[in-house]
């Protein structure tokens, strides 16, 4: 029998009631009654509205129906602001346009930066160029990747974020780029043969990342949610999941030191370190949520390093 | 900044131990504190270090009435400051060992700042040794400490006297900014010198394509004091209103 359910909404901090939906449908996903709470209060865009069935649990998903939850004729919600939210989209193209837009103003030693008897001048360094080659292509890479590859399975994060990130990957990309454009600039010891082997292992590793990047889409759906444990394809450089959890973290690693050895430059190298550091704690926490999730999940894979972490 | 972060301690900063200020005020939950062993270790860590710092304070008095000014007392009691100072980076161990109860960050901050005041400024630029300013942010820094680790000590034995809480929370109001004017003066009597002598810098070109001005570098510490002493001072005082007044109800069962 059909059964129209009241929905009331309740400020998880002061438990003043902020909403009250009458004859709301028991099919009702929250995806759908947070649209209808938009409608009282249009300043708390769904996006940021965390609702929850107790004031300190858990977020309840999107997804979730509202008959399906331990909720009598009235579900009583509580509301939580998450702040102002940014789409991932947004932040992963504003972080990614600025290091390949930045470096390239070292490249082309635009006014100000090096002594004004340089201004405009061309590295007589072959590596130099290429590292510009390199840096823009991870780059640009990384953006047609946001707008084609990726599948998000959050639309948004807050807005600080944005500020926090470009600054990282901004202040780093010009940090880098100085050095490795300065007229000063060290080629490297061991001179072309350091150059190649570092060029091979950052061509790999970046055609392994993107390989990883295919792989984890095509695990996915179009405009699904859907987790599934990733396994190797026919591409070789897929095989690396047999191994590790996040393979596309490890080539990541690697691309970075492939440049900080291509030129031998310590803030390059510093870069690869934090940027390790980082992207091992989220292959620990996804390898993590992997182990809690699928009680199958194959033994041998460690999240970032084979064998190792 | 070292000074106010230090005595910012309540919620964030883990000295010796013990429910940093903040627990004993607003908690209703009972959380679990460190087993005996580790409350038996962290007495003794505060209890040296309050020694410490009273073998510090009572080498000043010494010297200033032996000498009969205040000027250039660091030298009598640089050997203990370097000791204890140095010693408090086992605070951060402390935290990440999760035998007290604050961020390992907020610690990390908090000693590296002193610890870097006194080796890579004081020590390092041997004429800044000489500047009553090192004077002024030694008696801030010796005042708080003492207090500070009095206070660890006596929360983890459960037997906080109010005087030393009221102290901890009053008088950081003007130590913190007499200890923050003795490092920054300290640090602005430095910078001719490492200009000078190229302390602690490389300039290009050399093989690891990276260069670093220290001179520069002082100057980024000495204006970072701009967003952050504000922010601490402003916590504490925060603290100090939530803290105190709810102690007032509360001494009756003390």
């Amino acid at each position: 029998p059909y059964r129209a359910v009241q929905v009331e909404i309740l400020d998880a901090k002061t438990r003043e009631k902020l909403c009250f939906l009458d004859k709301v449908e028991p099919q009702a996903t929250i995806a759908e009654i947070k649209n209808l709470f938009t409608k009282t209060h249009p300043q708390w865009y769904p996006a940021r509205q965390s609702l929850r069935l107790d004031p300190k649990g858990k977020s309840l998903k999107d997804e979730d129906v509202l008959q399906k939850l331990p909720v009598g004729t009235t579900a009583t919600l509580y509301f939580r602001d998450l702040g102002a939210q940014i789409s991932w989209v947004t932040v992963f193209l504003t972080e990614y346009a600025g290091p390949l837009f930045i470096y390239l103003l070292f490249y082309f030693r635009v006014p100000f930066i090096y002594g004004h008897k340089y201004d405009f001048t061309s590295s007589r360094h072959t590596v130099v160029h290429l590292a510009c080659i390199c840096h823009s292509f991870h780059y640009i890479k990384r953006l047609l990747e946001t707008l084609f590859v990726h599948r998000f399975s959050h639309g948004t994060m807050p807005l600080r974020n944005i500020f926090k990130n470009c600054t990282y990957y901004w202040g780093f990309a010009a940090w880098m780029a100085y050095y490795i454009n300065h007229p000063l600039y060290t080629p490297p010891t061991y001179g072309a043969q350091q150059v190649k082997l570092a060029l091979a292992i950052f061509v790999i590793c970046q055609l392994g990342n993107f390989s990883i990047h295919m792989a984890l889409r095509d695990l996915r759906p179009a405009g699904s949610k859907t987790r599934k444990i990733p396994y190797p394809t026919k591409n070789p450089f897929t095989w690396l999941f047999l191994l590790v959890s996040c393979p596309n973290y490890t080539y990541e690693v690697g691309s970075w030191i492939g440049f900080a050895i291509m030129t031998q430059c310590l803030p390059v190298a510093l870069f690869s370190l934090v940027g390790f550091t980082q992207m091992t704690i989220w292959a620990k926490g996804k390898h993590r949520s992997y182990l809690k999730e699928f009680r199958d999940y194959p033994p041998l894979r460690m999240p970032i390093i084979p064998f190792l972490l | 900044m070292a000074a106010a972060a230090a005595t910012a301690a309540s919620k964030g900063n883990g000295g010796g131990g013990g429910r940093a200020g903040a627990g004993e005020a607003s908690s209703s939950r009972k959380k679990k504190g460190p087993g005996p062993l580790a409350t038996a270790y962290l007495v003794i860590y505060n209890v040296v270090m309050t020694a410490g710092w009273l073998v510090i304070a009572v080498g000043l008095v010494r010297a200033y009435l032996a000498k009969g000014s205040y000027h250039s007392l660091y030298y009598s009691i640089e050997k203990p400051l370097k000791f204890f100072q140095t010693g408090a980076l086992l605070e951060i161990l402390h935290c990440a060992i999760g035998i007290v109860p604050s961020s390992v960050v907020l610690t990390s901050f908090q000693v590296m700042s002193r610890v870097f005041l006194i080796w890579a400024v004081t020590h390092s630029v041997k004429e800044v040794q000489s500047e009553d300013s090192v004077l002024l942010f030694v008696i801030a820094w010796t005042i708080t400490e003492i207090i500070r680790y009095s206070f660890y000590t006596f929360s983890l034995l459960n037997h906080l006297p109010y005087l030393i809480k009221w102290a901890r929370y009053t008088l950081f109001i003007v130590l913190y900014p007499m200890g923050v004017s003795g490092e920054l003066l300290t640090i602005y009597a430095a910078l001719p010198f490492v200009r000078q002598a190229g302390l602690y810098s490389i300039s290009l070109p050399n093989k690891y394509n990276f260069s670093f001005d220290y001179y520069a570098f002082l100057i980024l510490i000495m204006i970072s004091y701009i967003p952050i002493f504000p922010q601490l001072y402003f916590h504490m005082i925060h603290q100090r209103r939530k803290i105190l007044s709810h102690t007032e109800e509360h001494k009756k069962f003390e």
